[in-house]
């Protein structure tokens, strides 16, 4: 009898979607304090429904189905489902805050600079967005809001033009845009 | 001033305005995933119009319409177009995007272990730490909304400010335009073969 385990990804995952539905709940348990679980239900849905999405995801990864998939439906979910009830502010904010963090995971993920860029462009427009519903909501009178995100677009324009050129000197020198490869400055 | 008008009353209707929004939102949210996880770099970067363009639609949703159509103007035509010609520059297709594969299996065909498969979901963990951290500051925040509409010439507020309160940092704004300009230039230009200078050689 070898020790050698037959390593089922499926199995592997599941228990990653296990464990951290105890961590969460555990959680929840300890905040709740004694007190009935309605009080969590009431007061923690939201992390709760991101529990249950997170969960949700790894599990639909161990079954086989492509992330993008995976991300786009899982995001609209999570937004839909923690929006309904909210302010119109909130909306927008909710929204501004997933585009940011879609923005953020495909800088992190992607190993094409150009695509890095692209995520970063994202960025500065869920941060826009942020801006001008501030000053919709928060600030009619004098849009403020609307005058930084002015400036959010001039600094954005030019970040791109400089981000690119860079890229395209850098591939010059490496005839490659992989991040992974970048190590000029390391010697 | 009719199109305006047009424009508000629209907006004002809340069930329009929420129905409006989430189509859009959704639009947004979908062509966003696409553009960080299409295979395709040259086709994630024509995605990213239509993310721009529903950004837009946001924009008018809140009546900034000045910023709607500089948004368009500027990233949708602007940015995407460098985007692109900078794929086209680059060539792409020669070196395969591999990042967005699941990899069951590692190099030399061996089960990976548990915790390589924790160092690919560290992506994810990224993103949903930081939507989680912002959602939270939202949520826990009681914002008061003042009630009072956008007035209807904001634009001629959004002129006045950018010409007289904050005409310093405008134009501060046009001297990192310059910058950039100028260091884009010098950046992507095309390195010549330093001229050898030969002086002095007779026969």
């Amino acid at each position: 009898m070898s020790l050698q385990v037959q390593k089922n990804p499926i199995m592997v995952n599941v228990a990653y979607a296990g464990i951290l539905f105890v961590c969460v709940c555990g959680f929840l348990g300890l905040l709740s304090n004694g007190k009935t679980t309605d009080w969590a239900m009431t007061n923690f849905l939201d992390l709760w429904i991101f529990a249950v999405a997170i969960v949700g995801g790894v599990v639909a990864i161990s079954m086989g189905a492509r992330s993008p998939f995976i991300i786009a439906s899982g995001a609209v979910g999570i937004f839909v489902a923690l929006t309904a009830t909210q302010d119109t502010l909130v909306r927008y904010l909710s929204l501004s805050a997933l585009l940011f963090a879609i923005g953020m995971y495909g800088m992190v993920k992607s190993r094409n600079a150009v695509r890095v860029l692209m995520s970063i462009e994202l960025m500065l427009n869920a941060v826009n967005i942020n801006l001008i519903a501030f000053a919709k909501f928060i600030d009619p009178a004098e849009v403020k809001g609307q005058l930084f995100a002015i400036f959010i677009l001039t600094v954005a324009a030019a970040e791109a033009a400089v981000g690119l050129a860079i890229v395209l000197s850098v591939y010059r020198n490496t005839s490659t845009v992989d991040m992974n490869k970048f190590d000029l400055l390391k010697w | 001033m009719e199109q305006y008008m047009m424009l508000h009353d629209y907006v004002s209707n809340a069930a329009a305005e929420t129905a409006l929004f989430y189509l859009i939102s959704i639009f947004a949210i979908i062509m966003s995933v696409g553009v960080i996880s299409d295979r395709n770099v040259i086709r994630s970067g024509f995605i990213l119009i239509g993310v721009f363009g529903a950004i837009s639609g946001l924009f008018l949703l809140l009546q900034a319409q000045f910023l709607a159509l500089a948004q368009v103007m500027i990233y949708a035509v602007g940015i995407t177009l460098v985007v692109v010609i900078a794929l086209m520059l680059t060539n792409p297709r020669s070196e395969k995007d591999t990042s967005y594969e699941n990899e069951p299996v590692s190099k030399d065909g061996s089960p990976i272990s548990p915790f390589q498969r924790l160092r690919l979901i560290g992506p994810a963990f990224v993103g949903i730490l930081s939507f989680f951290t912002i959602y939270t500051a939202i949520r826990s925040e009681s914002w008061i909304a003042s009630g009072e509409q956008v007035s209807p010439d904001n634009v001629r507020v959004l002129g006045t400010a950018l010409t007289t309160t904050y005409s310093l940092p405008f134009e501060f704004a046009s001297v990192l335009l310059l910058a950039a300009l100028i260091g884009a230039i010098m950046l992507a230009k095309a390195e010549r073969p330093t001229p050898v200078i030969e002086i002095g050689i007779d026969e």
